[in-house]
């Protein structure tokens, strides 16, 4: 250590091996950003012509429309203007510079710019756009909460899709035989309870490995409710006739110009999640329960040698985390599309993995995942919508693609709970 | 090498697991059925008697299904007559044709296993095989070479894509130590997307007519060979190259030095690494052959089974796999014989559906319990109260 230091004080121009890696990278990614700044500057030239024609729904569903205007040109400059800066100050600053900060700024004008370019002057409601996008953040984020808390307790979660599957079918048949609203969500909680109690009676009592327990709720979860919506649901569709719980307006608010209709005449699973991951992110970090979690996916034997059960709190993670993704689950079959169908989930409970993973285990960041890969769902529905000719696929491997990026450590290492999937044994 | 008793004795479990299952999918039968739940009230051991009555009409509808109608079998035998014969025995034989794409990803996912890696990705593996050999065949089969040519030609495509799929989670595995378990499961989804893209925007492969994302008919461009004499009995080649691999994976495995390498970063990665033995590299060859086996089975699956290709091609395949790795206990033999069970099963569940409507799909229910039964033999000890005396110690202790 002293020796080094000494080094540095005679010759401070020679850079060890490390610091010479990581200038060579920084070098590399300056680059690479002056690549993209360029090619935005083409796109701009390219797309001189184009005007974005966006629009927002001001006061009622359809009716006065708020038009925005501008061309496309313009995005595209500020966006290699943005990415312009970046590459300088990553080449002037080298391995110090914070350049993920650059391109958050960055990304929100890249993606307007490829969004209106590829719209080529087609009108847009930006409204439907966002609402989509919330509306599909709501479960998903709830979902990819579920995974955190049972990751974060070190019980890995690949289920919530089973769970999503559950959920859905017992939210659609309760809420179809009670005829109230609640008795969905409800209902999808306490089956999804009741599965994270299974998981963790296999992983943790059983030391099934938590992946093959994983495979074994999904892979039942898919087979059961395929069977039962086939040989029940099908031909009594009287079990199948949930009360859809629809986006609801709040008052006052929801009747603001503009953003009333964009963030205050939501699905109310949207306003939950919101609220469930300000409450955990307080659990987790502020409460004595979530030091104890997180101590128990991290070193569960620390966690024992000074007396918490870990086990126990293992337990009451995995019900607590089965509760929220069966509960999420509801949604699917709840927000007004008739009902329960064969997998209704379509991989929207492993889009929750991916923005848990996405999110690196924090229950804000998830949301935010969350919202990126709602927005890239419903850009692709939009999109198709209006005809555009970009393939729908693209926008809907971004989620996919995005997780593999991120779990290969090409922007960022994310490091999950040290213990998650390790079975434990209590002394 | 082991006795009858070695066999029997590792043949319990799996097979318990399975009929415990059966078990539990027969009460679930019963009580999804609404008449005979309908029934209780009023008669309850009439209500049970029709409930038995309708689980062993579907079971039996699944072993006919499965393994053919015996009085007719034995009427064909009497017969002589060899087209009878060969209609009375096409039952086992779709089994058997079942069980090719089940023995593929079966055996792939064991080399995976081995390894100490969990590839989920059988179906992203399984469809990107299906891709290469559906583009291959129309290439070579196209340029009108010789059909053993376009035959080698086309598998190999299906097992060089499929390998390349496995190779993906391997590789970040190594590199950046990416959990290939979430890394498959994306590439699941991605591989499928892709599949669809192309099907529907890439004329080489798109159906003439298509709006559909199906491929062209791949019998006008390669045929995979029956094996049996006669054209009714589709059996193919696929299922003796499905054989040889299981015995090539037995090979590689269990006698050579690579193979030794990677059971043993499988077993005890830090030793292996110790020891020099390049466990890095075992790793990502055995997620690549995983990948080319897996690859492989969709080839066949494709060209020599449906003859289409499409993106439900893979039915949950890499999902059967994982359930049929690990009832084979990951041994080629194991993944073999059980791959022949759950092809049977998924054979005989087609007439089922079509005698008792009972949706195959009870199936995947049925193959999740059966892993969870393998995967926690204290429960299944428990659920059966046999004494698994040495396996209930071991894990106790």
């Amino acid at each position: 250590m002293s020796k080094s230091a000494k080094t540095n004080a005679v010759a401070t121009h020679v850079m060890g091996a490390e610091e010479l890696k990581a200038l060579r990278g920084s070098r590399i990614r300056a680059f690479i950003f002056a690549i993209f700044a360029l090619a935005a500057f083409a796109a701009a030239t390219a797309n001189s012509a184009t005007i974005a024609n966006l629009s927002l729904w001001v006061d009622t569903i359809g009716g006065t429309d708020a038009l925005i205007s501008f061309p496309v040109a313009i995005v595209w400059i500020g966006s290699g203007l943005v990415l312009g800066a970046v590459a300088a100050a990553q080449y002037r600053l080298g391995g110090k510079y914070r350049w993920r900060v650059g391109i958050a700024i960055a990304s929100p004008l890249i993606v307007t710019a490829l969004f209106t370019t590829l719209l080529a002057g087609t009108p847009a409601n930006l409204t439907v756009l966002f609402t989509g996008t919330f509306n599909y953040a709501g479960p998903v984020a709830i979902g990819a909460l579920a995974g955190i808390i049972s990751e974060r307790s070190g019980v890995l979660n690949i289920a919530i899709e089973g769970k999503f599957l559950l959920g859905a079918l017992s939210g659609a048949v309760a809420s179809s035989i009670f005829g109230i609203a609640i008795a969905g969500p409800i209902a999808g909680a306490v089956i999804g309870a009741l599965v994270g109690l299974l998981l963790a009676i296999l992983g943790l009592r059983y030391k099934v490995d938590q992946i093959v327990a994983g495979t074994v709720i999904n892979l039942g979860a898919a087979g059961i409710t395929t069977f039962i919506y086939l040989r029940v649901l099908q031909i009594h569709s009287e079990f199948n006739s949930p009360v859809s719980i629809l986006p609801v307006k709040i008052p006052v608010l929801g009747d603001l110009p503009i953003v009333g209709n964009l963030l205050f005449t939501l699905s109310p699973y949207s306003y939950l999640a919101l609220i469930l991951v300000a409450f955990f992110t307080y659990m987790l970090f502020r409460t004595r329960w979530g030091l104890r979690l997180r101590a128990s996916g991290e070193m569960p034997a620390a966690a024992g040698t000074v007396g918490v059960d870990v086990m126990k709190l293992r337990y009451r993670a995995m019900i607590l985390a089965g509760a929220l993704a069966g509960l999420a689950g509801s949604y699917l079959a709840l927000s007004g599309t008739g009902g329960f169908g064969m997998g209704i989930s379509a991989g929207r409970g492993f889009i929750a993995l991916a923005a848990l993973i996405f999110g690196a285990w924090k229950p804000w960041n998830a949301l935010g995942a969350a919202l990126i890969f709602g927005f890239a769902e419903a850009a692709s529905t939009l999109l198709s919508i209006l005809g555009v000719g970009l393939p729908p696929q693209v926008l809907l491997a971004v989620p996919y693609v995005m997780t593999i990026i991120v779990v290969a450590g090409l922007i960022g290492r994310v490091r999950g709970p040290a213990s998650a999937g390790r079975p434990y044994e209590q002394g | 090498m082991k006795g009858l008793r070695g066999v029997l004795s590792s043949v319990r479990l799996p097979a318990l697991s399975i009929l415990v299952a059966l078990l539990v999918g027969g009460l679930v039968i019963m009580f999804s059925d609404l008449e005979v739940l309908a029934m209780i009230p009023n008669n309850p051991i009439g209500a049970l008697g029709e409930g038995i009555g309708r689980v062993g009409a579907a079971y039996s509808a699944l072993l006919r299904g499965a393994f053919g109608n015996p009085e007719r079998i034995v009427e064909a035998i009497a017969s002589g007559d060899p087209v009878e014969l060969a209609r009375a025995a096409r039952p086992i034989t779709e089994s058997l044709l079942k069980s090719i794409p089940l023995m593929f990803v079966g055996l792939g996912v064991s080399v995976a296993f081995r390894s100490g890696e969990f590839n989920i990705g059988g179906e992203g593996q399984f469809l990107m095989g299906g891709l290469g050999a559906t583009t291959f065949a129309i290439v070579l089969g196209g340029a009108g070479l010789p059909a053993p040519i376009v035959i080698f030609g086309t598998v190999l495509a299906g097992a060089i894509f499929g390998a390349a799929w496995g190779f993906i989670p391997g590789f970040l595995k190594v590199r950046a130590g990416s959990s290939e378990v979430i890394t498959t499961i994306m590439l699941n989804y991605i591989a499928s997307l892709f599949v669809f893209f192309l099907l529907s925007n890439w004329t080489l492969i798109q159906r003439e007519d298509g709006t559909q994302p199906i491929s062209k008919a791949l019998a006008d461009y390669v045929v995979i060979p029956g094996i049996l004499p006669i054209p009714e009995l589709r059996l193919h080649l696929g299922f003796l190259v499905a054989l040889a691999a299981a015995v090539a994976v037995s090979w590689f495995l269990f006698r050579t030095t690579r193979g030794f390498e990677l059971r043993t970063a499988g077993l005890n990665l830090a030793a292996a690494r110790y020891a020099g033995m390049g466990a890095s590299s075992s790793i990502v060859a055995a997620m690549a052959i995983s990948g080319a086996l897996a690859g492989m089975g969709g080839a066949f699956e494709v060209t020599g089974t449906i003859k289409q290709f499409s993106t439900v091609v893979s039915g949950g395949v890499g999902f059967t796999a994982i359930a049929i790795a690990l009832v084979g206990g990951t041994r080629p033999s194991g993944v073999v014989a059980t791959a022949l069970v759950f092809g049977a099963l998924r054979n005989g569940g087609g007439l089922m559906g079509l005698e008792t409507s009972i949706p195959i799909d009870l199936l995947f229910f049925i193959q999740a319990l059966v892993i969870m039964f393998i995967a926690a033999p204290n429960l299944t000890a428990r659920i059966i109260r046999l004494p698994f005396r040495r396996k209930s110690k071991e894990a106790v202790a």
